[in-house]
Order: C-alpha cells, then sequence, then structure tokens
C-alpha cells in the first residue's frame, strides 16, 4: 500500500487533518469531535450507526446540509459544519425544470442484486458464473457488506488487513472478473409492485426493471433504550467497528464496550490492538452457565476455524487486560466532567450494586440486530415472527425464494443468520435464479449446489449453538426511565408513549400520529421494533407480520435534487 | 380514535354515526352536546381525515375547474361555505381550547406565463364578486411578498382567507372533546351493513359478531358511504379518488403561504415543524390485493421536482415519507340531509377541500339533526337528488 494521504477539511472554522479515503465521521471522531448535530430541543447528538440509518450525524458539507458525516469519503478539501436537525437555511438556488417519470433512465438486467454484501455478492458469483447478466448496487462507498468492510484508506501499514478483510477482497474481486457489474454509493429507496426499482446515486437517478431481483440489505443495530443513550459518544458496536475496520479509526481513546454477542468481542479485540483502552467488556450472557461447554463442542464440529477466532479474540483480550462481565447489562448512562459514565445491573438479580461504575469516552452499544426488510415488506413479501428469536422473519422456500414471483431474498435481511450462512445461501440463490431464467445447470454446478445446501444446514446449526451460548432475551424499553428517549428522531420519551399505550391506545398508527414517534428522518428504524413489542407485551400477545409499521418509499430519505437528471457536483 | 379494548358495545343508541372521520367526529360531539345519546363507530382503516395535508382551501382549486368543468357551476355556489369553514375552524379551536397549529398564512396560486396569470385573472375577478378576499400579484410585487418563488413564477393570485392546520393535532383534540362530551366511540368497529329494523321503527346495523339498533343514522363513512346507502336501497353516489403526498425533513421557515399552480397539480406549504408538505392530487392507486391506497413512483418524481421548479429552496431538501389516502367526494357539492325516501337515514358527504369543510358541515347537519333552525339553505345539500336519479 502507498503512503497515507492526509486532507485538510475544516470543521466550523477549526482545521482537522484528514485520510484520503475516510469518512467525514471518522476524521471528525478521530479529532474528538463526537457533537456533530443538535436536535430542535438542543440536545447534541453524534455518530451513533455509523452506518446511514440513524440519521444523527447529519452536517453541512461545502454548504449541502443534510449530509450523513459516516457515509461521506473525502477524498478532497470541505468544508464541514455542525448542523441543526431542525433545519438549516437554503442554499441560493437556481429553478430547474421539473422532470416526470418519463425523463427517469430504465435499466433492465436479468438479475438484479440490492447489497452488495456476502450474501448479495455471493449470489452474484454463482448467477454470473452461468451467465447471468448482473447488476450490484450497494449505499456504501465501497462493496463488502458489514462483515466484509474493507479498509478504504491508504493508511493499512501499520495494521494491514486481516482475515476477514482479505476474503472479501478475493470475492469482490471475483465477482468483478466475472464481469458482475457492481455500483456502490447507489441508494435503492424504492421498490414498487409494479416490478419497478429506483436507485439513485451522485451522478442520476434510474429505474430498474429486472427479471429477477434479490434483496440482501443485512441488518442494523437495535437500540438500546437506556437513559443516556443518545449521548454523543455513545455509539454502536458496530459504528466503532466501522471507524476501526474502514478508517482504521479509534472511537475514542477510553471505550467500554456492552452488548450481547460475539461481535462485541470482535470489537474489543481490534480496539486493544489497535491502542484503545477499553475499561471493560460487559456481556448481558452468561456465557459460561451449564450447557454452554455443550453448545462450544457442537461449534466446533460445524465451525471450527470460527471457535478459534473467537478463542484467539478472548486471549488477546485477556492478555491486553480488559476486563470482562458476564451477566451485566448496561443500565444508564450519564455524562460527568466530559467523561461518560456507564451503569450496569445484573442481569438475572436486575440490581445496580453487583458492578461498578466504569467511565471512559466513548461507549459502543451491541444489543443483537434488526433485520432491514424495509423493502421486502414495502413489496408485500410475506413475513413471520420468529418467537425464539424475537425477529420478523422472512417467508422463503428453500430456493430463497420470497411469496411474490421473481423475488428473492438473503442474509441477515430475512432474519439474522451470519455471514456464513448468507454466503452459502447466496450461492444458492444465485444458482436458482440463473435456472428460473433458462440458465442450465452442469454436473459441476449441481454438486456446487447440493455442497452449498449442507453448508447451510451447518452454517445454521453453528449459529443456533451459538445463540444458546450467548441465549439473553430482548430488552426493549424495560430499563428505560419514563424521560428516556425513544423516538431518537422526534424526541419523543418512553412515559408519553405509555400514557398512550395505558390509555388504551394500541394501534401502532395512531400512537404515531399522537406522538409523532417514527415521523423522523430514521423512519422509525429504532423506536419502531420497540414499540411493536411493548405493545404486544401489554396486550399479552406476540408481535406479528402487521404489527410494525408499514414501510413504504422511500425507505432511506433521498434528495429532491438528486432525482434531477444531470451531472451533480 | 380512542375507545376500543375495554368499552362494552351499546347494544342501542339514538343515533349511531357510521364513519368517525372529521364530519363524524364533529358531528358526534356536536349531537352529544345537544343531549343525544350517541355511537359513533369507525372501522380503523383511517379515511381522508387521516392522511390528508391541512390545506384550508378557499379560492377555486383550478385542478377541479379543469378535471370536472361541470361541476364548476356547483362549486361556485358554494363557494361563500369556504370562508365560513375557515372560520369554522377558528371558532372550534377556540371553543376546544385546543392547538390545531392553524395559522392563516395566505394562499397563492402560481402562474408561470401570460396565459396562466390571465386565466388567474378571470377566476379572481369572479371570486371577488362571490365575496373573496383575492387579488392578483405581479411578478415584481411577489419578489418582495413570496421571496421563496423561484425564476419560473410569473405572477400568482392570492387569497387572504386560506391557511393550514395540522391534522394529526387537530383530529386528537376532535376526538378528545367528543368522547369528553358524552361520545361512546367503538374503534376497529367496521359496520357490514345498515338495514330497517323488521319488528320496531328503527335501523340494525351489522358489526362482526354483533347488531346495534339505532333510531337514526348517519352516513359519514367517506369512500364507504356508496355501499352503506346501497344496502338500504339508496344512492350517495361518493367516487374514490387515490391521492399521493410527500413530506420532507423540516428546513428553517421558508414557505410562508399555502402554494399551488394555476395549471398543474400541486399543493404546497411548510408546517410550523419545518417539514414541507407537498401533495395536490397526483394519483396513487389501489393495491390489487387489498385495496389498499399505494404511493406511485411517478407521483414521487413529478410531484417533487414539480415543488423545487416553483420553490428551488426545497431542492436540497430529502423526501423522508411518502403516502396515500383515498378522497372521496361526490360531484364536488356537500351532501348533508336526511334521505325523503328513508326518513331517519343521514347524509354526510363534505365538498371538495372536505377536510376544510369538514367541522362547518357538521355543524350544517347537527342543526338539522337536532332540529334547529337551519344557518344555511338545505335545499343546495339534500341527497334525494341522486336518488330521483
Ligand atoms: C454495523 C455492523 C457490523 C457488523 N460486523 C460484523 C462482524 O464484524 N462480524 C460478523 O460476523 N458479523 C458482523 N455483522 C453482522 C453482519 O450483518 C452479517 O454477519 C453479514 O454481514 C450479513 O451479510 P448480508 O449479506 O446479509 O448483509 P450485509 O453484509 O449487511 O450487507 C448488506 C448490504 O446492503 C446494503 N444496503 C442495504 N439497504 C440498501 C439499499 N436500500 N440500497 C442499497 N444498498 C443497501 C448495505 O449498504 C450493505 O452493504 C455486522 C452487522 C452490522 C450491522
Ligand atoms: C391525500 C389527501 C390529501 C388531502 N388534503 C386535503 C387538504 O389539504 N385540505 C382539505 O380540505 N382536504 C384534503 N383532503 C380531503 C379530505 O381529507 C377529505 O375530504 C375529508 O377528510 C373527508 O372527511 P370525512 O370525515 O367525510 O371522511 P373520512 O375522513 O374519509 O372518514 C370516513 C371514515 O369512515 C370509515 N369507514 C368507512 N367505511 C366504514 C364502515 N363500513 N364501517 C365503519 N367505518 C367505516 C373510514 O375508515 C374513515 O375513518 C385530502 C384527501 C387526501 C386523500
Ligand atoms: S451515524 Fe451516520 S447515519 Fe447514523
Amino acid at each position: 500500500m502507498s503512503q497515507t494521504e492526509n486532507i485538510d477539511i475544516e470543521f466550523d472554522g477549526r482545521k482537522i487533518s484528514a485520510r484520503r479515503g475516510e469518512t467525514v465521521a471518522a476524521a471528525l471522531v478521530n479529532a474528538g469531535i463526537l457533537h456533530l448535530s443538535t436536535t430542535p430541543s438542543g440536545a447534541q447528538r453524534g455518530i451513533y450507526c455509523g452506518m446511514g440509518v440513524c440519521q444523527e450525524c447529519l452536517v453541512v458539507i461545502d454548504g449541502k446540509p443534510n449530509q450523513r458525516a459516516c457515509m461521506a469519503k473525502i477524498d478532497k478539501p470541505v468544508t464541514v459544519q455542525r448542523m441543526s436537525l431542525a433545519g438549516t437555511a437554503p442554499r441560493s438556488n437556481t429553478s430547474a425544470a421539473p422532470i416526470t417519470i418519463d425523463d427517469i433512465e430504465v435499466v433492465e438486467p436479468e438479475l438484479l442484486i440490492i447489497g452488495a454484501g456476502p450474501g448479495g455478492l455471493s449470489a452474484a458469483v454463482a448467477a454470473r458464473k452461468l451467465g447471468v447478466e448482473v447488476t450490484v448496487l450497494d449505499e456504501r462507498p465501497v462493496a463488502g457488506g458489514q462483515f466484509y468492510k474493507q479498509i478504504t484508506v491508504d493508511s493499512a501499514n501499520a495494521y494491514p488487513a486481516d482475515n476477514q478483510h482479505l476474503e472479501g477482497a478475493r470475492l469482490i474481486d471475483q465477482a468483478v472478473r466475472l464481469g458482475v457489474h457492481i455500483e456502490p454509493d447507489t441508494l435503492i429507496w424504492g421498490g414498487f409492485q409494479s416490478g419497478d426499482y429506483v436507485a439513485t446515486n451522485s451522478k442520476k437517478t434510474v429505474c430498474y426493471k429486472p427479471k429477477r431481483t434479490l434483496i440482501a440489505t443485512g441488518a442494523y443495530e437495535r437500540g438500546h433504550i437506556v437513559p443516556g443513550w443518545t449521548l454523543p459518544g455513545v455509539m454502536t458496536t458496530g459504528a466503532a467497528q466501522t471507524l476501526w475496520r474502514s478508517a482504521r479509526r479509534l472511537p475514542a481513546q477510553k471505550v467500554i464496550i456492552a452488548g450481547n454477542g460475539p461481535l462485541n468481542l470482535q470489537l474489543a479485540t481490534e480496539l486493544t490492538v489497535g491502542g484503545a483502552e477499553v475499561v471493560v467488556l460487559a456481556e448481558a450472557a452468561r456465557t459460561f452457565r451449564a450447557g454452554a461447554f455443550a453448545d462450544a463442542l457442537a461449534m466446533m464440529r460445524t465451525s471450527p476455524d470460527l471457535v478459534l477466532t473467537a478463542a484467539d479474540y478472548l486471549r488477546q483480550v485477556k492478555k491486553a487486560g480488559v476486563s470482562t462481565r458476564n451477566n451485566a447489562v448496561l443500565s444508564r448512562i450519564e455524562a460527568v466532567n466530559g467523561q461518560l459514565r456507564a451503569h450496569f445491573i445484573n442481569a438475572t438479580t436486575r440490581r445496580e450494586d453487583t458492578f461498578e461504575v466504569f467511565a471512559a469516552d466513548a461507549i459502543c452499544l451491541g444489543y443483537g440486530f434488526e433485520p432491514s426488510n424495509e423493502l421486502l415488506r414495502a413489496l408485500g413479501c410475506a413475513h413471520h415472527y420468529d418467537p425464539r428469536r424475537q425477529e420478523l422473519k422472512t417467508t422463503l422456500d428453500e430456493d430463497g425464494k420470497t411469496s411474490i414471483d421473481g423475488i428473492y431474498a438473503i442474509g441477515d435481511c430475512t432474519g439474522l443468520g451470519g455471514a456464513r450462512a448468507a454466503l452459502s445461501a447466496g450461492e444458492i440463490v444465485g444458482y436458482r435464479a440463473a435456472t428460473s431464467l433458462g440458465y442450465g445447470l452442469s454436473t459441476e454446478d449441481q454438486l456446487a449446489l447440493s455442497a452449498a445446501r449442507k453448508t447451510l444446514a451447518r452454517h445454521r446449526n453453528f449459529q443456533d449453538a451459538l445463540w444458546r451460548v450467548y441465549a439473553y432475551p430482548r430488552i426493549n424499553a424495560d430499563l428505560a426511565d419514563a424521560d428516556t428517549i425513544i423516538c431518537r428522531c422526534e424526541e419523543v420519551t418512553v412515559g408519553r408513549v405509555l400514557t398512550e399505550i395505558e390509555n388504551d391506545c394500541l394501534s401502532i398508527g395512531e400512537i404515531k400520529r399522537r406522538t409523532r414517534l417514527a415521523m423522523g428522518r430514521c423512519q422509525g428504524r429504532y423506536c419502531g421494533p420497540v414499540l411493536q413489542h411493548m405493545i404486544a407485551t401489554y396486550k399479552g400477545e406476540i408481535p406479528n407480520a402487521y404489527s410494525g409499521f408499514a414501510p413504504r418509499p422511500p425507505v432511506k430519505p433521498i434528495a429532491i435534487e438528486d432525482l434531477m437528471p444531470g451531472e451533480k457536483e | 380514535m380512542s375507545g376500543g379494548k375495554g368499552i362494552v358495545p351499546m347494544e342501542k343508541a339514538e343515533i349511531a354515526i357510521v364513519g368517525g372521520g372529521i364530519l363524524g367526529t364533529v358531528l358526534a360531539g356536536f349531537l352529544a352536546e345537544g343531549g343525544a345519546q350517541v355511537l359513533l363507530l369507525d372501522d380503523g382503516k383511517g379515511g381522508g381525515s387521516t392522511v390528508n395535508a391541512g390545506s384550508l382551501h378557499v379560492q377555486l382549486q383550478s385542478r377541479f375547474m379543469r378535471m370536472y368543468p361541470d361541476q364548476v357551476p356547483a362549486i361556485e355556489r358554494n363557494l361563500h361555505l369556504y370562508p365560513k369553514a375557515v372560520n369554522y375552524w377558528k371558532e372550534l379551536e377556540k371553543k376546544l381550547r385546543a392547538d390545531f397549529d392553524l395559522k392563516m398564512t395566505g394562499g397563492l396560486m402560481i402562474a408561470e406565463n401570460q396565459d396562466q396569470f390571465e386565466f388567474l385573472a378571470g377566476k379572481c375577478e369572479r371570486e371577488a364578486e362571490l365575496g373573496l378576499d383575492v387579488r392578483m400579484i405581479e411578478r415584481r410585487e411577489l419578489q418582495g411578498f413570496a421571496p421563496y418563488l423561484g425564476a419560473a413564477v410569473f405572477g400568482a393570485e392570492h387569497c387572504a382567507q386560506e391557511g393550514k392546520v395540522n391534522p394529526l393535532l387537530a383530529n386528537m383534540a376532535i376526538n378528545k372533546w367528543a368522547v369528553a362530551a358524552g361520545v361512546t366511540v367503538m374503534s376497529e368497529t367496521p359496520v357490514r351493513s345498515i338495514g330497517k329494523s323488521a319488528s320496531k321503527t328503527g335501523f340494525e346495523l351489522a358489526i362482526p359478531s354483533a347488531t346495534i339498533k339505532a333510531d337514526r343514522v348517519v352516513l359519514a363513512a367517506g369512500g364507504g358511504n356508496r355501499e352503506l346507502a346501497a344496502g338500504l336501497g339508496l344512492a350517495l353516489p361518493v367516487v374514490s379518488e387515490p391521492l399521493h403526498m410527500n413530506i420532507t425533513e423540516p428546513a428553517v421557515p421558508i414557505i410562508g403561504h399555502l402554494v399551488q399552480h394555476a395549471d398543474r397539480p400541486i399543493t404546497l406549504k411548510q408546517f410550523s415543524s419545518g417539514h414541507v408538505v407537498i401533495g395536490g392530487g397526483w394519483p396513487a392507486h389501489l393495491r390489487q390485493s387489498d385495496k389498499y391506497p399505494t404511493v406511485e413512483l411517478a407521483s414521487i418524481i413529478g410531484n417533487t421536482t414539480l415543488a423545487q421548479h416553483i420553490v428551488p429552496a426545497v431542492a436540497p431538501l430529502r423526501i423522508i415519507r411518502t403516502w396515500a389516502g383515498i378522497n372521496a367526494t361526490t360531484d364536488g357539492r356537500p351532501v348533508l340531509g336526511e334521505f325523503s325516501a328513508m326518513p331517519g337515514i343521514y347524509a354526510a358527504v363534505s365538498g371538495d377541500a372536505g377536510y376544510t369543510l369538514g367541522p362547518y358541515s357538521a355543524k350544517i347537519l347537527a342543526d338539522i339533526i337536532l332540529g334547529q333552525p337551519p344557518c344555511e339553505d338545505l335545499s343546495e345539500f339534500s341527497p334525494d337528488v341522486y336518488h330521483a336519479v
């Protein structure tokens, strides 16, 4: 890799040295700037999800408001300003002629894949091998999805790419060499029952009319709704991991990691290696309870490499002297003298006096995922609730086909399954989508297909065992106070929502209309699933495919000017 | 709607109102205040009142004039209702001691060229004769009056009596008031059919797994009215028009008026929260599987890019939501009153811009039902014209 190239950017008049290829958020966090935006009530917000979902890292870049710092890549000097989420003053603007749908370019690929993560890419490779004409779109600046996030800066000398990066790079490379058309930086913001999908990037808006569609949009992290979860410096585990794995930046020097599941352990290792002080790694589950050993053995049989990697993470964390706590759930966060203080409860007794209070500059929360199934649901694909995993799953046949003809789905957007399962499922769907288009399977392909089915079954067993080790129920708003925010965008409190529920207002749509919850820029991604569970619990029912908000286009905000044809700045 | 779980269904009501939109709910409140025992039934699917844009329209909408030229005489005859209806919104806000976020911003209908300007000038003259507070504004004056309008705007017709409410706030306050006035609300309760009582006078309403008796029944079910009336052998020919809406993320206050176009479907305004609401008659469609109103890509593209053409400052704003709803009207006029062919059954349909007209229409009908002296010439609103056809 070449020498790191620094680019000077400006933030509210202050000069900051950034690395070419990192995001604005990474550069600002590295400069210790965690407060990026201000809410209408005056509260400070900053990078939270790190993946373009929460819409709280909004800044003004070169005069253009409402830009997500976590998605904006630096490739030239830019001027950045903190933003009021209530809105900025408009730029002077000349009026452009209105357009109609007929002015939108139409593209008709054989197979359109939405999401360039492990699932989408492996399907692209399998289908392309058989001759299918494949287009893969992804909103992120670089293909790879979450698991295969690539390093985007040239400063990898000190911390070269690891196996996970390299595996991903090989998959991306294979897809490109086979002639898969990958378009990064391209958001699919609408899917319509007419079979049209609309995508926008910095150059144009395109309407895709594919013969087959594969939706592989992954997952995002569930909110951990406790007092203080909206403070700047409190971010998801995934956000911190993206800072490190893509830009080789640390969220802060002193970090607390709290959550449920192995991703937190991986982050603790990575940040430690990167030179951060991980003050504590707190796991909600009792990972060393009776029975865990049998599950560990089962995992060892199915995916020994993953177990060994995990063992290696644990060893490194221990060696670095990171203190770990089991059965500990983060219950509230306070900002005191410029530091964040985290309180924990004992998951069994719910008492706060079991654990000491920890202080750090950043807190990473990783309490599970929500499937990014907005497009699938907007299209009307059937879903069902899985009470054991406490999440909505897409109803699929063994080939990954949804209830709607011509639409396939795989990976974490269909229900959490992990990267390995997404890889094998992608292969299966890739082959089956190809045969449905009339492409034939050679004997070799047939062998590969049945091998993929076996591998997928093995990975599912692995995931099952992993979930038994990390078994911990959804937390929802159980640890919130009445004045804890549930809807980050519209600043609606848990108490406000509870009042409606207790007044027998049990329709999620009516609660939305009464409180404005879910009416903000993140479109209810964090409050929606929690409210859905709160209502179900109150009614003594389990959620179902219709008890959440019905997603509608745009599935992510889209600027009006970006719909207009013609080159943009 | 409140109510639902926990409320023991009433078996018998003096007056049953089918449909808990703006018209049905305000009517229920007035009737309860007038001493009647009122049951309000709503299927919870939400009609125009839960999805509308909250524009308080007064001047003739040129969209309707172009689409339904044969309705223009009826609309003109009823034009005087609109300023009264807007005033009535103010009275209602005061009466309920609530905050509807009601703002009398005034409305601008813009022209892009001389032809459109002249069309508006003709319309303006006619409206002035009919008593509206309207005037034409030329480009030069507009630059100071509405500086947010783009270079494409040639001139505009201004109507001082127009404004906006926030339907979310208004509906919530109105529901609360109706319940406090004594209305029993059954939400999530579809009325499958209405029939005459076999034995006695009065009517029977079939709801899932029960029958409700009522002395009198009001059809305030928006798009559901046609079928309910047909079941009684009556004609109430409401036409359902699925419409599309867009809303952007918030911006600092930019747009000071309700903005429309002389020749193209659009309404554009900014809520106090900073969000810009863009709608005005772009089509939605009914989903095949369940007839649910569903948004359209062509409407997102066409409606929002037209908005930035008129108000360039909205160009960098991102659309955060779109939705669709059903606008149910008959032939542009309000239909309010008792069917002569079936005493005890009342029609309740507002005219065009039915949210604007909602509370005032409710007041007119409440007076009829309670036998109070009417405040308007009721012959204009009779449902009998349809039955006669
Ligand atoms: C922040 C985060 C970090 C994670 N890190 C790890 C990890 O280190 N190790 C691990 O084992 N698991 C990790 N996971 C879990 C991970 O989701 C899965 O293991 C794996 O990446 C799933 O693969 P996938 O192909 O289903 O989805 P993903 O890898 O999530 O890929 C989905 C892709 O779809 C794109 N996309 C989504 N919606 C749209 C749209 N509307 N338009 C265009 N593109 C769209 C996204 O940008 C993304 O690139 C992480 C998850 C998250 C959310
Ligand atoms: C997208 C859109 C934007 C609009 N914008 C504006 C605007 O800015 N300004 C304006 O003035 N007007 C506007 N309108 C028009 C306005 O919303 C309607 O005219 C008005 O709300 C009608 O009110 P209503 O009470 O008569 O009927 P509705 O609000 O339609 O209420 C009827 C109710 O009856 C229920 N129902 C139907 N059938 C049954 C049954 N069988 N049993 C039980 N319940 C039943 C429905 O679910 C509904 O709740 C708009 C309409 C739409 C669709
Ligand atoms: S941190 Fe950028 S969108 Fe969430």
